[in-house]
């Protein structure tokens, strides 16, 4: 008999959570439904002929149809992840040795991703201390020096759409265009953007986009993503085993299949509806940052800020800790006294934090919060 | 689906339901009128799926 006994897990109940990997993926009462009927292992593969993808009940296919269209692609697939879209891609059209370029605000996934498929690995560029902005010219750059240094262009670029540090959106059509016609197939790394903010590849022009589910869709129950592509590369990336015909060789077969592709699909109507409302996310999130700033607290990144993700700076939590008897907890426990949680316990010198999904009421509750705080314990 | 199971799926949905309220007015749980009504209406499903369930 084990003795470990599971906890229920209240946050999103209880507190304001504010931590950025979290808040996004946040599930749905119309998730955690599905989720709660499809609890079981394989629960999706009641009438599967043999291919995840092709499932008419629940309906899969007709779902992935719909997040195609909804990214400005012609085709999905359902991944375990972000980052296995982001592998089946480069393990897709890519070979070992081959050069692809990354973005300096990359997650560490991608550059995984690559170090498995034995890539040599070029950077483009960010920009210095405080914006760290990737330019559409660090990716010019990045192309010239593979030219320069192989005398052949790089055999992929992938670009973090929005990274996780900083919360800085690229422009991506730009650097969508300059892979374009330097003949480099772009992979787009979304996992901070499509399923939060509007995101019409037929706008942007990127070759793939990588979708983090349990991150941006709302999904639960499990890791999930969804790799997009159009028409013309859609034979090579869905491409299926000669000896068993129906799996896809770079999902090994099959992937996701238990609740959270159902609560992916239970989502996706909020998610639709929600990135309409992208504008006021922003809002919210430079409201809190003036707030900031005006008790000493600075955002690094993008100025003002265009995302729900955000990185501060903050001496001032920094100073207090020092002489506070919690030490550098103190803020951790006394935001979790007011009902506010996800800075990371432990950080006060810098952290990062979203308010996607947020009212303007809780946010409001942050800010007064963090102001509390700083007039109690400093001076 | 069977009557009972089909009063516990029910139930067990109206409690996310209350679920989902909790969530949008934490960490106070001071909640507006739409809200109240919200669990008020989803207390009453509850309540209405478990007397099913009793008679099992």
């Amino acid at each position: 008999m084990t003795d470990w006994k599971i906890a229920s897990r209240v946050r999103e109940e209880d507190y304001i959570n504010l931590n950025p990997l979290q808040t996004g993926g946040a599930s749905t009462a119309d998730a955690r439904k599905a989720v709660i009927s499809h609890a079981d292992g394989y629960s999706i593969c009641d009438w599967c002929a043999g291919e995840l993808c092709s499932i008419e009940k629940p309906r899969i296919r007709g779902f992935l149809d719909e997040a195609a269209k909804f990214l400005g692609m012609d085709n999905a697939m359902i991944t375990n992840g972000c980052r296995e879209a982001k592998y089946a891609i480069l393990h897709a059209i890519t070979k070992p040795g081959e050069a692809v370029v990354l973005d300096d605000n990359r997650h560490y996934s991608s550059h995984v991703a690559c170090e498995r498929m034995g890539l040599r690995i070029y950077e483009a560029a960010a920009t210095s201390e405080p914006d760290y902005e990737i330019l559409p010219q660090a990716f010019q750059n990045a192309i010239e020096t593979v030219k320069a240094r192989t005398g052949n262009v790089p055999n992929a670029a992938l670009l973090t759409h929005v990274d996780g540090s900083y919360g800085n959106v690229t422009d991506a059509r730009a650097i969508a265009g300059i892979c374009s016609d330097a003949g480099v197939p772009l992979i787009l790394n979304a996992a901070y953007s499509a399923g939060r903010m509007p995101l019409d590849n037929r706008k942007i022009g990127a070759d793939f986009i990588a979708c983090s589910c349990h991150k941006s869709w709302s999904a639960a129950g499990g890791n999930i993503g969804l790799l997009a592509t159009d028409d013309k590369w859609s034979e090579k990336i869905f491409k299926k085993s000669e000896r068993y015909k129906s799996k896809p060789l770079e999902i090994l077969g099959c992937s996701a299949r238990g609740p959270q592709a159902v609560a992916l699909m239970a989502s996706f109507d909020h998610v639709k509806e929600r990135v309409k409302n992208w504008d006021e996310e922003v809002k919210k999130a430079r409201w809190l940052m003036d707030e900031f700033r005006q008790t000493g607290i600075e955002q690094v990144g993008q100025k003002p800020t265009h995302h729900d993700l955000n990185f501060v700076k903050s001496d001032i939590l920094y100073e207090i800790s020092k002489r506070h008897k919690k030490k550098n907890f103190f803020l951790y426990h006394e935001l979790k006294k007011r009902g506010i949680i996800g800075v990371r316990p432990g950080l006060t010198k810098n952290f990062k934090l979203s308010t996607y999904g947020k009212s303007r009421e809780q946010i409001r509750h942050v800010a007064e919060s963090f102001k509390q705080i700083i007039g109690e314990f400093s001076g | 689906m069977g009557d009972a199971t089909k009063a516990l799926f029910e139930a067990m949905f109206a409690l996310e339901d209350i679920r989902q309220v909790l969530r949008e007015s934490a960490p106070k749980h001071e909640l507006d009128q739409n809200q109240r009504q919200m669990v008020r209406d989803a207390v009453l499903k509850v309540e209405k799926n478990l007397a099913l369930l009793k008679r099992l």
